[in-house]
């Protein structure tokens, strides 16, 4: 904490309230990030507020660390410095929800299920699911870019962001984009912040684009003896024109954990695709059937799940990382991302560098998407820092070869003191670091969390 | 004018005859799609990464601004050299350099046509979404600087969803990799935040887009009404019931006329409006589609619903579409698009307003658009050797967008802010909003070499720092 930090803290209860502001380790400990734990903790109540906190924090030299539901925090290098968290949960109305146009703008602290029921009742949808979408807020949705299953046939949130509302790291308050679904006026400075990690500044409102609900879903989950039944039912799916919403591999660890949640007997070791299907109720028909013969041709055994039991089913299988302990309980979550078609190669090298080390592992992967995740339980029988990191480094450089990456996206800080969360910065970091220069020169907005400790 | 020794070392880069300094010859590049004219004082063909790269950083050492050009399709005077200097001509870097089916990707150079990338790609099945009318003669370079959406963006979005990756020659020579064929690369979006920047952060030399499979069924349908209003009400009426087609395309009676006198295409003379309705995807539900949209059609007022029988007259409908402004320009010696847009619900009353507006100024303002998207096209006819009717066309044109931006829309939705809509910008953004851009310029173009005095109007704190 900086030297004016009495002073600062004074400045803060202004703008926002001394009820909304907390003081003091016991109070504030909980918002801390790889155990670096902020001397204050604000909750503005406006997007005015935001910008105003900024500014103070800017003037008094203050790191802030922005705080969502706290589902990414684990994401990232941890922080070079935490002054001041600003939690984002009063900024949870939902300012104009237009369903004749097919958007809405939220503020940043509304929880994702909460606008999907609202959205719901004008039978509409934001196509965005990532796990805990209970606890996922609006602005940490945007500002980690998280996805989930069914970014296969939707995409991710730059697919979905049509305008959003930004604090600046110096206090000023700018709108990016708007609420029509086309927009070149200007630059598209909504991509610039999503992803981001709240390191340019802090995303106050985001309006989205959204789908109308589909009429009908179903899900097929298919359990194969090994990876390459499943592996070949991925490429033909890719190759074929079925359209669905969702493609998603599991590992036996991941089969444990879903299939008496799915109400399905596993044998031991088998390998788990899921398919998700939504539309008219013809093309879902059509859809459950093909997939059925698919997996079959490929030595699967299919089990086709009706509407209701697909969303449940869904909803598990979206979630399944979830299940397993989280932090504090000492684990490694990775995120890899490669070109689609690698997909099962990397699936397969993750699964197998946990039984190499004799870790428990669990595997998952968006298999049209080229998104693979692994998480790894720390038990005290696992190897030393040393030895995960060069494992970690060698996974990476399997991803890196094919133009992809391997991001943490949770993993204890004494990890990832020897691993960086990103790998190393790539073409255009010059860019980005002047990027961030011009946005937030003192560099006080999440310092050192994001690429290249920006 | 430039340097002789900017000129010899382009000479140098890129070859001797691959350079234009002739009057003659620079006059053809001084104009695009737009109505200003500006000359550059050189042209360089370019045929590669390396030769761009060259270029640009003798650009740079000399502090000459440059500007990249494709197929000159450009409605905002993106392309015109506002401030001279070097205009480099992409259209030879036009190879489709790798087609990744296991991957969905392609990679491509930027001076290839969009309608080409379509051609080479329709025979192995897939296909490239975007598809802006001028399609035959746009580039994907001018598509990726220009975001350009086109027809289909209703359902499957605008260029920015598709481009994953990019190879540019960023202000000051370096040549840089964005994204690529893996998804989510760490770091900020640099890709998407150079789709849409209108040649103002550097040149884009190999595109990555993504392939889809051709969808398994079409069924395109025309709606003929004798009220404008029904027809845009029927558009509110299908996304209403929760169908998202591929396209909603609608024309007016003025457009429907010069695109029959051109093309010749079996459109109705006599009703107010047409809308173009196809739906894609799986073939299952394609007919139950087209049944429910021909009865909100006709429950709305049209008065006839034709469903093309087969691929030849589906062609027949979309070459009207496409071949619209082509057609238009056959009425008058100019025209003025405007390309304002709004929320879908607003377009009956914007409509309204743009007939208001062509009596006000007594300017003929046919309408074609992308319905669907809430994106207007209004044409403003006339005759650009009459200065008072000029001076009139720039009024009116402001004063539709200054109602697109009143209705909750924007200032342009697919054809950029160019040279045209430079003080529009003031209508959508605050003085704060435009800094925070120009600070996006800043940080990858210190000089601002490329394509200056575009985009941004000039603020007084920009004033200052210069």
């Amino acid at each position: 904490m900086q030297p004016d930090a009495a002073r600062l803290q004074r400045q803060l209860e202004q703008i926002v309230g001394t009820e909304h502001t907390l003081a003091g380790p016991n109070a504030t400990v909980k918002f801390g990030v790889d155990g670096v734990v902020p001397g204050l903790v604000v909750r503005p109540g406006t997007q005015d507020e935001v910008a105003n906190v900024l500014g103070a924090c800017a003037d008094a030299e203050a790191a802030v660390i922005p705080w969502g539901g706290g589902t990414a925090m684990g994401l990232g290098n941890p922080p070079r410095r935490a002054d001041v968290a600003v939690a984002l949960d009063r900024l949870d109305r939902i300012v104009e929800f237009d369903a004749a146009n097919l958007c809405v703008t939220a503020e940043a602290g509304v929880r994702l299920a909460a606008l999907q029921v609202t959205l719901a009742q004008k039978r509409e949808i934001l196509p965005l699911d990532p796990p805990a979408d209970t606890r996922v807020t609006v602005g940490g949705l945007v500002a980690a870019n998280l996805s989930g299953p069914s970014r296969l046939l939707y995409g991710t949130a730059r697919d979905w962001v049509l305008g959003m509302r930004v604090a600046l790291p110096d206090g000023e308050r700018i709108h990016c984009g708007g609420k029509v679904i086309k927009n070149v006026s200007g630059y598209d400075m909504t991509k610039l912040f999503i992803g981001s990690l709240g390191t340019l500044g802090i995303v106050t409102e985001v309006t989205f684009k959204l789908l109308p609900l589909p009429a009908t879903r179903a899900a097929v989950v298919g359990l194969f003896p090994d990876l390459a039944g499943a592996a070949d039912v991925v490429r033909r799916t890719l190759e074929s024109v079925l359209l669905p919403e969702a493609l998603d591999l599991l590992d036996a660890g991941a089969v444990t954990l879903a299939a008496p949640r799915l109400g399905l007997e596993a044998p031991a070791g088998s390998c788990g695709l899921a398919v998700a299907v939504a539309g008219s109720p013809e093309t879902v028909e059509r859809q459950v059937r093909d997939f059925a013969a698919l997996f079959r041709e490929a030595g699967g055994r299919a089990t086709p799940l009706p509407d209701g039991r697909s969303v449940l089913a869904w909803d598990t299988i979206r979630n399944l990382l979830g299940l397993l302990p989280a932090p504090p309980a000492v684990r490694v979550l990775c995120k890899i991302a490669v070109p689609i078609g690698r997909t099962s190669d990397l699936f397969a090298s993750a699964a197998a560098l946990g039984r190499r080390r004799g870790l428990p592992v669990t595997v998952t992967a968006h298999a049209g998407s080229g998104i693979v995740w692994a998480c790894y339980l720390l038990g005290p029988e696992a190897p030393s820092d040393e030895a995960l990191a060069d494992a970690l480094e060698g996974l990476r450089r399997e991803a890196e070869a094919v133009e992809g990456s391997l991001i943490l996206h949770d993993a204890p800080a004494s990890l990832k003191g020897r691993v960086d969360a990103w790998g190393k910065p790539r073409d255009g970091f010059g860019v980005m670091t002047r990027l961030k220069a011009e946005f937030d020169p003192r560099g006080l907005c999440n310092p050192g969390r994001f690429l290249g400790g920006l | 004018m430039i340097a002789k020794p900017l000129v010899d070392e382009l000479r140098q880069v890129v070859g001797k005859a691959n350079v234009l300094d002739s009057a003659v010859d620079l006059q053809l590049y001084q104009y695009d799609a737009y109505l200003e004219e500006r000359r550059p004082d050189a042209v360089v063909f370019v045929h590669s990464t390396d030769e761009v790269a060259g270029v640009v950083r003798a650009c740079n050492k000399y502090g000459v601004p440059f500007v990249p050009r494709g197929g000159g399709t450009n409605l905002s005077g993106g392309t015109i050299p506002r401030q001279g200097g070097v205009v480099l001509a992409m259209i030879r870097m036009n190879r489709i350099l790798e087609v990744d089916l296991p991957n969905l990707r392609a990679r491509v150079q930027p001076g290839l046509f969009n309608l080409e990338l379509g051609t080479a790609l329709a025979p192995l099945g897939y296909q490239y979404l975007p598809d802006p009318a001028s399609q035959k003669a746009a580039t994907l370079g001018g598509n990726v600087a220009e975001n350009s959406g086109g027809p289909h963006c209703f359902k499957y979005g605008v260029t920015t969803n598709h481009v994953l990756g990019l190879t540019v020659v960023l202000p000051d020579g370096d040549v840089v990799t964005l994204g690529g064929k893996a998804p989510d690369a760490p770091g900020y979006d640099l890709t998407g935040v150079f789709v849409g920047s209108e040649g103002t952060l550097g040149i884009c030399t190999e595109v990555v887009v993504r392939i889809v499979r051709l969808a398994e069924g079409v069924k395109t349908m025309l709606a003929i009404y004798d009220s404008i209003e029904e027809g845009s009400q029927t558009v509110s009426a299908i996304v209403a019931a929760g169908m998202v087609p591929a396209t909603l395309e609608m024309m007016d009676q003025l457009v429907i006329k010069a695109v029959e006198e051109s093309i010749h295409c079996g459109l109705p003379l006599d009703c107010a409006t047409v809308l173009i309705i196809e739906v894609d995807g799986l073939k299952d539900d394609l007919d139950a589609q087209v049944r429910a949209i021909v009865d909100l059609c006709t429950a709305h007022g049209a008065r006839e619903v034709r469903v093309a029988k087969d691929e030849t007259e589906r062609a027949m409908l979309w070459a009207g579409r496409r071949g619209a402004f082509g057609a238009v320009a056959r009425i008058t010696p100019s025209y003025l698009v405007c390309d304002g847009t709004v929320p879908r619900t607003a377009l009956p009353k914007v409509l309204r307003k743009v007939a208001e507006v062509s009596k006000k100024y007594n300017l003929m303002i046919p309408n074609v658009f992308h319905a669907g998207d809430g994106n207007l096209h209004p044409l403003i006819l006339f005759d650009w050797r009459d200065a008072d009717q000029k001076a009139r066309v720039m009024k009116a044109g402001m004063e539709i967008l200054e109602l697109c931006v009143e209705m909750g829309g924007t200032i342009s939705g697919e054809h950029g802010v160019g040279l045209e809509k430079i003080e529009a910008m003031r209508l959508v953004f605050s003085e704060a909003d435009i800094r925070s851009q120009v600070r996006v310029k800043r940080a990858f173009d210190a000089k601002d070499l490329a394509n200056p005095g575009k985009m941004f109007p000039r603020l007084e704190e920009v004033r200052r720092a210069a």
